[in-house]
């Protein structure tokens, strides 16, 4: 059996913009297509990336037209007529049709959830009322549930369904359903996490919310798999694995609207009640950008902060603790770096009683008096604080919710470790656990990334600090 | 086997208690079966909160005679002697009848996930035995939830003489009153549905959390049997949340911990049960204050080293608790309380002698603050500075702060001077700084409010008490999990 369309290669599904009304940004929209136009094989628009679900029907034919219009016949347009009512699919369909679309794509009746013949009648009835090839979209995450295996094996015998996308990520499904199909329909990737193993496992192209992002990493992608070169194939994955992650998994249009407007691509917010804060936290936002940096689709930035160069007793005159003080109250200070580059990390670490100095700092900085410094208590975990208490103060200024985020997880945690530790080996006298406190100054860069890295320099860094300051013992 | 006329009323599934190097403690289990013993039906050995799949087969037969000697005769002993495989449980069954179990109680078989066909057999051949069965549903560990029809098909097996259900899934329940309830005995296993259990027509419960109230639920059985559902309703709530915790988080960890609380050295878990894990650091220290509500931690006496005075005064105490507390210059508490991830409250505390570092940061801290009324003293006695840990930005953030999160910890500070850690006497002669963490993504108005409450409570328990001691992250630091410690 021949089908009318062939689904191969790199399809974007289109976000949709909005204005600050939550009204469609057309000018926006076209803009969005121009931008990857040659990027691409054809376009998806109001998929889920889309928030088809969010629109109006008179919207989504209105995107249809736009997307049409702007692909002007030079590439085709999928679009996206799905809806829990078959007699709503048909008619959204049937505009599209009209309107020039070259196929829809239609996801697995949702919310009351029909059963396998519900499912296959609502993909029958579609097949018999337009004449435009039909691609079955599998998304269990968003519809509770998976597109039947057996269901789609008696769908393919239909002339106008000619490709399912399967956005599950579950390749035991992907590769169970190509057994049943390969020949008849073609598959398509819609996870952006797990494109490689699935291109490789025989899927022909895919319809990725970061095909608009990164189409051209995902063209490379594809172009190595069809060249066998599976080591290139696996290069290009990895390097955008994280942020196809974070789109897959965090959120969908949110992140995805987010990286383009830092590539300069304003498409608005997505609509209520999905919210940046939401399943994408603030703290993560700026992940994004990084990310974005090292594939070369933001320019990079350089923030600069001072680290000057002192003998250690004056490094804590910032907080409070003067190198008088030092001396003749015979404070205890070490100092200590680990890891290099990006991921260097310095511990200047001070440690005294309660009632002096830095008794005195310690209070002090909890109430914050230089913003940007805001210091925070070391953790093995949240409700499991070290001891002896130890508060730990940012050396460069925190900008942003990430920047803090660092200090929250791997500083936190990595200097808490290390005083555990370093108490029950006897470094630190248990006898002082009660009595005496710690700050650490901690210097991490701004644009750290590797948490797992991070937290063990923090670790290692506040060992030998500790190692430093209490060689001599307490006196 | 028709039903039988003793299995009724409340049956603890008690905990099998280790010492330090997680070998059995037969005292203690003897000791725990006489504070139970009065207000119990009879005892469950080896049961899912005894950790029966951590013990050996000896071990499981050990404490089953322990038990048996111990209660000699006073009330009927069921055995656990559930196992993944047919043989291992017959095997079982057989060993704990010869021993003087008066039933087994055997849990649908786990692990390779049989089908109703392989479970129906299993149970057939268990039947075989001799030794009256009692069916075992608990899909949360089983991983297999029976059916009401596999449950009815069962019943008619001549040995097998009740069934519990530990799953909590009420419409089951209902099948098996409407299926077999004039055939079988139903029991109730899940703690937070109990008295509903028991008001549809339950005959009795097996319980993790009887270990700790086993005379709360005798009160309850016995409203029920008196038709007195209204007292039975309301004992229940009494009870809701702290079973609620035992239920849904780890029931043998909770337990243990709870007990400990109440002075029973039951010991820990074996691993990999941890604490802080399923059971977390929050749920621990919400349990101690249910317990504490419901008389089960009793108040002691302790002493305040000020400095320039001492203070007596009583708190609820556990054997964390020390009897004096000094270094008053400078206390340290930390408490988290969450999720929702939003909403979660983290709370950094410090109590300090007027006078000392504590109280010059507060003057200092006003000053900076020159009026801008971001810190602000939100508690008069004691004087308390709340700190913002982030800076509000929008108006809803800072009616999250200042009206949600200041009234859960205004809660906390009246909670802890009600309960005795902040005591009376000391209220003018100590301030606290509170840095209180209110998420700018925080949206669930009554969250925020209740979550800082818990954490701040936590703090000022912690800060006096001296938590977490040295002793405990001994244990935990290999394996604690910071969750921000990870890349997205």
């Amino acid at each position: 059996m021949t089908k009318s369309f062939r689904l191969k290669g790199v399809y974007p599904a289109l976000v949709t913009p909005f204005d600050k009304n939550e009204e469609i940004n057309e000018e926006a929209f076209r803009s969005l297509i121009r931008n990857v136009f040659d990027h691409v094989e054809g376009f998806v628009p109001c998929g889920t990336t889309g928030e088809f679900e969010y629109l109006t029907f008179e919207e989504r034919k209105r995107i249809f037209d736009i997307c049409i219009d702007e692909a002007n016949g030079k590439k085709p347009v999928i679009a996206g007529t799905g809806d829990p009512c078959t007699r709503n699919v048909i008619e959204l369909t049937k505009y599209a049709q009209d309107a020039g679309a070259d196929a829809v794509i239609v996801v697995t009746p949702y919310f009351l959830h029909p059963s396998d013949k519900g499912i296959y009648e609502h993909f029958y009835q579609l097949s018999r009322s337009t004449d435009l090839p039909i691609v079955m979209y599998n998304i269990p995450q968003t519809v509770g549930g998976y597109l039947p295996r057996r269901v789609i094996e008696d769908l393919v015998d239909i002339d106008n369904i000619v490709a399912l996308k399967d956005s599950s990520g579950n390749l035991t499904y992907t590769m169970e359903v190509l057994e049943k199909v390969e020949g008849k329909i073609d598959v398509v990737v819609g996870h952006d996490e797990v494109v490689l193993p699935s291109l490789a496992g025989g899927c022909s192209g895919m319809i990725l919310a970061s095909a608009q992002v990164y189409p051209d990493v995902w063209q490379k992608v594809f172009k190595a798999v069809q060249d066998k070169d599976t080591e290139a194939a696996r290069k290009h994955q990895l390097t955008v694995q994280k942020l196809s992650r974070i789109f897959c998994r965090y959120g969908g249009p949110v992140p995805v609207k987010i990286a383009l407007k830092y590539m300069g691509i304003d498409m608005g917010k997505a609509r209520a009640p999905l919210k940046e804060g939401g399943v994408i936290l603030h703290e993560d936002r700026e992940e994004i950008r990084l990310e974005l940096e090292k594939i070369g689709k933001v320019p990079p930035s350089e923030p600069t902060f001072e680290l000057p160069e002192k003998p250690i007793e004056k490094k804590f005159e910032d907080i409070g603790i003067t190198p008088d003080e030092i001396h003749a109250q015979r404070i205890l200070v070490g100092s200590s770096s680990a890891g290099a580059g990006l991921d260097k990390v310095t511990i200047d670490l001070v440690a005294g009683p309660k009632n002096g100095p830095v008794g005195l700092s310690f209070a002090s900085q909890l109430v914050y008096l230089r913003r940007g410094y805001e210091a925070l208590p070391s953790v093995l975990e949240p409700n499991l604080a070290a001891k002896p208490c130890c508060l730990i103060v940012p050396t460069v200024e925190l900008k942003n919710l990430r920047q803090a985020n660092i200090m929250y997880g791997p500083a936190q945690a990595g200097i808490a470790k290390a005083i555990a530790d370093k108490v029950q080996a006897g470094i630190v006298p248990a006898s002082i656990v009660d009595t005496h406190v710690m700050l650490t100054k901690a210097f991490v860069h701004p644009n750290a990334l590797d948490r797992a890295i991070l937290y063990k320099n923090f670790y290692r860094a506040t060992m030998d600090a500790i190692d430093m300051a209490f060689r001599k013992g307490v006196s | 086997m028709p039903r039988v006329d003793w299995l009724k009323g409340v049956y603890p599934a008690i905990v099998t208690p280790f010492k330090k190097d997680e070998s059995m403690d037969e005292d203690t289990l003897r000791k725990l079966i006489e504070y139970q013993i009065k207000d119990v039906n009879g005892f469950v050995v080896a049961g899912t909160t005894g950790e029966f799949v951590y013990l050996t087969d000896e071990e499981r037969m050990r404490s089953l005679e322990i038990v048996i000697d111990q209660v000699a005769g006073r009330v009927p002993v069921i055995a656990g002697t559930g196992a993944s495989s047919t043989r291992g449980t017959v095997d079982l069954t057989r060993r704990a009848k010869d021993l003087g179990a008066k039933a087994a109680l055997v849990v649908t078989p786990y692990y390779f996930n049989p089908t109703w066909k392989e479970i129906y057999e299993h149970f057939d051949a268990v039947n075989g035995v001799g030794l009256p069965i009692i069916l075992y549903n608990i899909p949360q560990c089983a991983g297999v939830h029976q059916q009401w029809w596999t449950t009815e098909g069962l019943a008619q097996l001549d040995n097998v003489i009740a069934v519990k259900d530990s799953s909590g899934d009420m419409p089951y329940m209902t099948a098996l009153f409407e299926k077999i309830r004039t055939k079988i005995g139903i029991l109730c296993g899940y703690d937070e549905v109990a008295t509903a259990a028991l008001l549809s027509g339950a005959d009795g419960l097996i319980l993790a959390s009887a270990n700790l109230i086993p005379d709360i639920w005798q009160r309850i059985y016995h409203h029920v049997q008196k038709g007195e559902m209204e007292q039975a309703r309301q004992l229940q709530q009494k009870i809701q949340k702290l079973v609620r915790i035992v239920a849904r988080t780890s029931g043998n960890q909770s337990v243990k911990e709870g007990l400990w609380m109440m002075g029973f050295d039951v010991g820990q878990s074996r691993r990999p049960t941890m604490p802080g894990d399923a059971f977390r650091h929050e749920d621990r220290e919400e349990l101690r204050i249910e317990l504490e509500v419901l008389g089960k931690i009793k108040p002691r006496d302790i002493t305040y080293d000020l400095g320039h005075k001492r203070i007596h005064t009583k708190v609820p105490a556990t054997p964390q608790t020390p009897s004096f507390v000094e270094n008053f210059s400078l206390k340290v508490g930390e408490g988290y309380a969450g999720p929702p991830y939003h909403e979660t409250a983290h709370t950094d505390l410090l109590i300090g002698v007027k006078g000392g570092p504590v109280d010059t940061a507060i003057e200092r801290a006003l000053k900076a603050d020159a009026g801008a009324g971001k810190m602000r003293i939100v508690h008069d006695a004691p004087k308390t500075l709340l700190v913002p840990t982030i800076t509000t930005r929008t108006k809803k953030q800072e009616e999250l702060l200042y009206v949600y999160a200041v009234a859960g910890l205004k809660w906390a500070i009246d909670a802890s001077v009600e309960d005795g850690f902040l005591p009376k006497e000391m209220l003018n002669d100590v301030v606290l700084i509170a840095n209180v963490f209110v998420h700018p993504a925080a949206a669930n108005r009554h969250r925020v409010k209740v979550n800082n409450y818990k954490a701040a409570r936590y703090a000022i328990r912690k800060a006096i008490e001296g938590r977490p001691t040295l002793e405990e992250i001994d244990y935990q630091k290999e394996s604690v999990r910071h969750p921000f410690k990870y890349t997205p």
